[in-house]
């Protein structure tokens, strides 16, 4: 799960054009990161591109620092596996 | 009272024989020195062309910095460097203070094809869902203009000019106008095209193109026998206009005055160059006709043959219907030997080798020119630069579609 934090930290900071140290977990990306709404689409398509995830765009609005999107990557990736096992 | 004069205070080019900057691309086009070698941003095997004028190891972060370049493509990022460096050389910081009195007019009609194949590819190839929203805004033919207006916060309007061949130099006219009617003090026009392998295609099968073949050479060789085609390249030219007294006001140095400008539009068929020139010959005398000027007050023609078999033998028809024959003719030169057809870039550099020849006095020199065409008979410049009073010059732009235009630019005098 490490991995998760890691790659989408990764995504966020090449999209937001910031270090990834920068990228703290509960910094806000609109407030602290200088995020625009183009911008928070762009992240979105990358983590479901990274994880072949579909995440419906009414979540967006819950993307607000690294933790939520983390866990928005691991909510729809459990729901893509359990769909597979079943 | 008259309409206020349109003097050029700044300049910024971006170009295949020089890279980002005035005073090297000033350098280049008097040492003739060639922009055109080896295509190097794709592949050439596919195709029997090989060469072009590209941009070589152009590095827009050294100019324009780290942040904001990552989802812009080509074009814009050349244009950009253009806007910049015109904008130093003007001596304009933009503020929220006089941000709404300056605007940008550029000719671009290519866009950037090369972005909107990108789009396309990730959409068919990996899903719709997986596109990337931040890259759309680079497949509408305005994205060029627009983010260099963003960027440098030029509010008072941003325009792109699409009409082909001629939009670099209708971008002036669609400026110098703007200003004349007191509109704006300061307009950055210009014009931006990015080589990339789908115009390259496009032109390629469309026969447009140089190629080694039937014993002529692969070569931007115009008005010279042996011309097959042209060459593709690419680049950007941006001019500061300014309203005269506006100049003064501010200090600015002026570096040449934009005296006049016509159009002419006379296409039957897209693809096809209007042999006759008259339309190319009714823009030049417009434009003369605005400037005051007589043909004889030409001292250097800027040519817009692009080593086309029609499009070079049509400008030089229009040329000897306005000027008259050989001893009456200016002294002729053609930009696109050392640069190649950069289509809607093509008359915003040529309008930026004028501003840089009457600054130095020369007419720079036409390359690979060695067998004459009796169809065209022009007084070309050829081998090396010519050192002579060069107080006007005569730009002309014109495509297969029909558009022509001419633009005068002059020593400033007072």
């Amino acid at each position: 799960m490490q991995d998760i934090e890691n790659d989408v930290r990764c995504l966020i900071a090449e999209v937001l054009e910031k270090d990834q140290a920068e990228i703290k977990p509960d910094s806000r990306f609109i407030e602290d990161l200088g995020m625009d709404s183009l911008k928070a689409l762009e992240i979105l398509v990358a983590v479901e591109k990274k994880f072949k995830i579909t995440i419906p765009e009414q979540k967006l609005s819950e993307l607000k620092t690294l933790v939520d999107t983390v866990n928005v990557a691991k909510e729809f990736l459990a729901a893509k596996e359990k769909a597979n096992a079943g | 009272m008259g309409y206020p004069r349109v003097v050029i205070t700044g300049l910024g080019v971006v170009s295949p024989n020089s890279g980002v900057g005035k005073e090297a691309f000033s350098r280049a086009i008097s040492a003739g020195v060639s922009g055109i070698r080896k295509i190097s941003l794709f592949d050439t095997a596919p195709y029997k062309v090989k060469t072009a004028g590209e941009v070589k190891d152009f590095d827009p972060q050294a100019v324009l910095g780290r942040g904001g370049l990552r989802v812009l493509d080509r074009g814009t990022k050349l244009l950009c460097c253009a806007v910049k460096t015109a904008l130093e050389d003007a001596r304009i910081n933009i503020s929220e203070e006089n941000s709404r009195t300056i605007g940008i007019a550029a000719g671009n009609t290519l866009g950037s094809l090369q972005s909107i194949c990108d789009f396309d590819k990730v959409a068919l190839s990996e899903g719709p869902q997986y596109v990337n929203p931040s890259l759309f805004p680079n497949t509408v033919i305005n994205a060029q203009v627009s983010q260099a207006s963003i960027r440098f916060k030029i509010k008072g309007f941003n325009v792109t000019i699409s009409n082909g061949f001629s939009a670099g130099l209708d971008a002036l006219i669609y400026a110098a106008n703007f200003i004349r009617l007191g509109r704006k003090k300061i307009i950055l026009a210009g014009g931006v095209e990015e080589f990339c392998e789908q115009t390259f295609i496009g032109f390629y099968k469309a026969g447009f193109l140089s190629e080694a073949k039937e014993g002529k050479p692969e070569l931007s060789c115009p008005f010279d026998q042996r011309r097959n085609g042209a060459v593709l390249g690419e680049g950007a030219a941006v001019l500061v206009l300014e309203e005269l007294d506006s100049a003064l006001q501010r200090g600015a140095r002026i570096f040449a005055e934009l005296k006049g400008g016509g159009t002419f539009f006379d296409g039957s068929r897209i693809d096809k160059y209007k042999r006759g020139g008259r339309g190319l010959a009714f823009a030049m005398r417009l434009s003369l006709e605005k400037a005051s000027l007589s043909p004889q007050g030409i001292d250097y023609l800027s040519c817009g043959a692009n080593s086309t078999a029609e499009g070079d033998e049509l400008e030089a028809r229009a040329v000897r219907e306005v000027f008259g024959k050989s001893p009456r003719m200016p002294a002729a030169s053609c930009l696109k030997s050392m640069l190649g057809e950069s289509f809607s870039a093509a008359g915003a550099l040529q309008s930026a080798a004028a501003v840089c020849a009457i600054e130095k006095q020369i007419v720079p020199p036409t390359l690979n020119y060695q067998e004459k065409d009796p169809l065209c008979d022009v007084a070309l410049v050829t081998e090396k630069a010519d050192s002579r009073r060069v107080d006007n010059v005569l730009i002309n732009a014109f495509g297969p579609g029909g558009s022509n235009t001419s633009v005068v630019i002059s020593k400033f005098t007072i």
